[in-house]
């Protein structure tokens, strides 16, 4: 829209146009001067840091001595070798994959109930926002505390007559109890874009469906699956990023353990850094985790075009 | 007629609201227990028998420092934000600098970045010239994750003005800034508090960077304080929750004000 105007006006006044041409204008520079400063000082330098840190020794006895020495593959060959980085690749992985899911799910069908017009809907969607905006240690500690042996998960299990399970406690009930925390912080993220998405749809198209004899289900799958693709495409990218990402959550819960059983690229990394002091390898560790959001992406862009 | 209309209606309010009622239950869940005792807390009960209000004269008065901490740091960052990314977006936007898409490409690409890419050299960096331990430092630090969203979601804002009134206004003889300044701010107002809000919610979240730069223990702030108050001597949920329910006040505030401006803002900048 905006650069259509642009032409409008353009053609409209093209003295006035050209004359600013002419004279080369500085202000455009003054307005992002401070965005430009803060860009290469603390997010491309720190990248660049980031990458190159990871060819180079950088253990406590370098770090303290403050020559690190360039040595090439070393530490993604350290990295790769140690099985704990490919638990953590799996599960981060897995973790994404169910985390994602069911976050359009629950996000998918909220949305569905939420083009219905009814009294207190303001009220709900807006309620329905808060785990989102929820600090994510808030979040971290109110499933801790769900999750405890004692806690309502077990006890609410326990009136159907099952468990109780030890679910921070050991490595296979760990795993989808960070997942279930983590549907809960996104999907109203999922909800509200699928949520506009869908009132983008015209009416039209659906009573044009309605007077065709489609019933809901029909209409659901047939118009508003495939006119919501691109929103959808949207949701699920941006939520690979975000989950692949993801830190807070599970170091807070369980700090990748019990037995790794949690253990994710970005917690691996952050132990490998700040508890080994393997600044080195915790960098190489975060370049792979950097490439597998990128080939993560890639395949969803593959899929898509099928 | 018009009561038969309506009584459809009300059915799906019941049935919104029992979604809802069941999806907050976790929220619900450390809203009540902030309020019960130890003992009371895992023994099944869903509404306190006498409200425990010791739980949070305990945990407020032991934040209160390490909240002032986040406050400062949350208010300077979203400041700081709002003062580089206002104009940028401004200028990226209508002004047509050159090199602006490789600018914005790389702010996009930045948000494809896990947070641990930046802790690493920030650390390393911080310790070299003496930031670690600072609140400046994590103010700065935690602009690495506000100013590329701020940037990213105040030009979607900023390609909504019409064109006619900035050019209007710089054909009148007002200086760029004074354009800036008078016009353009004050047209994109909810999107600037909006954003600003935001900036100000991601440091006040933040664990990684505190948890990372800050071990000093009097410039904690609130999320490093309740981290560390775990597994030290076991988990003491009488002081956990209330302190959970702490942050989250901010944020909680914020959707009961502005849930409009949050949803307009966030499928904005997502899906454009």
């Amino acid at each position: 829209m905006p650069v259509k105007k642009t032409t409008q006006a353009a053609v409209a006044e093209p003295s006035r146009a050209k004359a600013r041409k002419a004279r080369f204008d500085l202000s455009p520079y003054m307005f992002i001067l401070g965005f430009v400063v803060f860009c290469l000082l603390m997010l491309l330098y720190p990248v660049v840091y980031s990458l190159t840190l990871s060819f180079r020794q950088a253990t406590v006895d370098t770090f303290v001595s403050g020559d690190m020495p360039f040595n090439g593959l070393t530490q993604y060959q350290a990295a790769i070798a140690d099985p704990v980085f490919w638990r953590a690749v799996v599960n981060t992985v897995l973790f994404a994959f169910f985390s994602i899911l069911f976050q359009f799910a629950i996000g998918f069908l909220l949305a569905l109930l939420f083009q219905l017009n009814f009294p207190l809907k303001n009220f709900c969607l807006a309620l329905l926002l808060i785990p989102w905006v929820l600090p994510v240690l808030t979040a971290a500690n109110i499933f801790k505390g769900l999750f405890n042996d004692i806690g309502p998960i077990n006890q609410i299990l326990h009136l159907v007559g099952l468990g109780p399970f030890p679910w921070l406690a050991d490595p296979t009930y760990a795993f989808p109890a960070t997942i279930v925390a983590n549907i809960w912080i996104g999907f109203p993220f999922n909800f509200i874009l699928l949520y506009a998405g869908m009132r983008s749809i015209p009416i039209e198209v659906y009573e044009a469906a309605k007077i065709d004899g489609a019933n809901f289900w029909k209409r659901v799958v047939h118009i508003t699956l495939p006119l919501l693709k691109p929103v959808s495409a949207a949701v699920l990218m941006l939520g690979t990023i975000y989950t692949v990402k993801v830190f807070d959550l599970v170091f807070i819960m369980t700090g990748g353990g019990p037995a790794n059983g949690t253990q994710l690229l970005s917690t691996y990394a952050y132990q490998v850094g700040f508890s080994l002091l393997n600044f080195g390898e915790a960098a190489a560790i975060a370049t792979l985790l950097v490439l597998l959001v990128l080939v993560l992406n890639l395949l969803q862009l593959v899929l898509q075009r099928k | 007629m018009t009561t038969f209309a309506i009584l459809p209606r009300w059915w799906i309010t019941v049935a919104a609201l029992t979604v809802t009622a069941i999806l907050l239950s976790p929220f619900y869940w450390v809203l009540v227990g902030s309020f019960m005792t130890p003992t009371e807390l895992f023994s099944g009960h869903i509404w306190p028998k006498h409200f425990a209000l010791e739980n949070w004269s305990v945990a407020l008065s032991r934040l209160w420092p390490h909240i002032q901490n986040s406050l400062i740091v949350s208010a300077a960052a979203s400041a700081g934000t709002l003062l580089i990314t206002a104009p940028a977006a401004y200028g990226l936007v209508w002004r047509k600098p050159r090199g602006r898409q490789t600018l914005m490409v790389f702010t996009l690409m930045t948000q494809m970045l896990p947070a641990i890419v930046f802790v690493i050299p920030l650390f390393i960096v911080f310790t070299k010239i003496n930031l670690v331990n600072t609140l400046f430092g994590l103010i700065l630090a935690d602009m690495t994750f506000t100013i590329p969203f701020a940037l990213i979601m105040l030009s979607a804002y900023m390609k909504d003005l019409p064109y006619e009134l900035v050019e209007a206004a710089l054909v009148d003889g007002a200086g760029q800034l004074r354009a800036f300044l008078m016009i353009v701010l004050p047209m994109t107002l909810p999107g600037v508090i909006t954003v600003g809000v935001f900036s100000f919610l991601i440091p006040w979240g933040d664990l990684i960077f505190a948890l990372s730069l800050i071990t000093d223990g009097g410039l904690q702030p609130l999320t490093l304080e309740l981290y560390k108050a775990v597994g030290q001597y076991g988990i003491d949920w009488s002081f956990l929750l209330p302190g959970s329910v702490l942050t989250a006040v901010p944020a909680v505030l914020f959707v009961i004000v502005a849930s409009r401006f949050i949803v307009a803002g966030v499928t904005r900048g997502a899906i454009k």
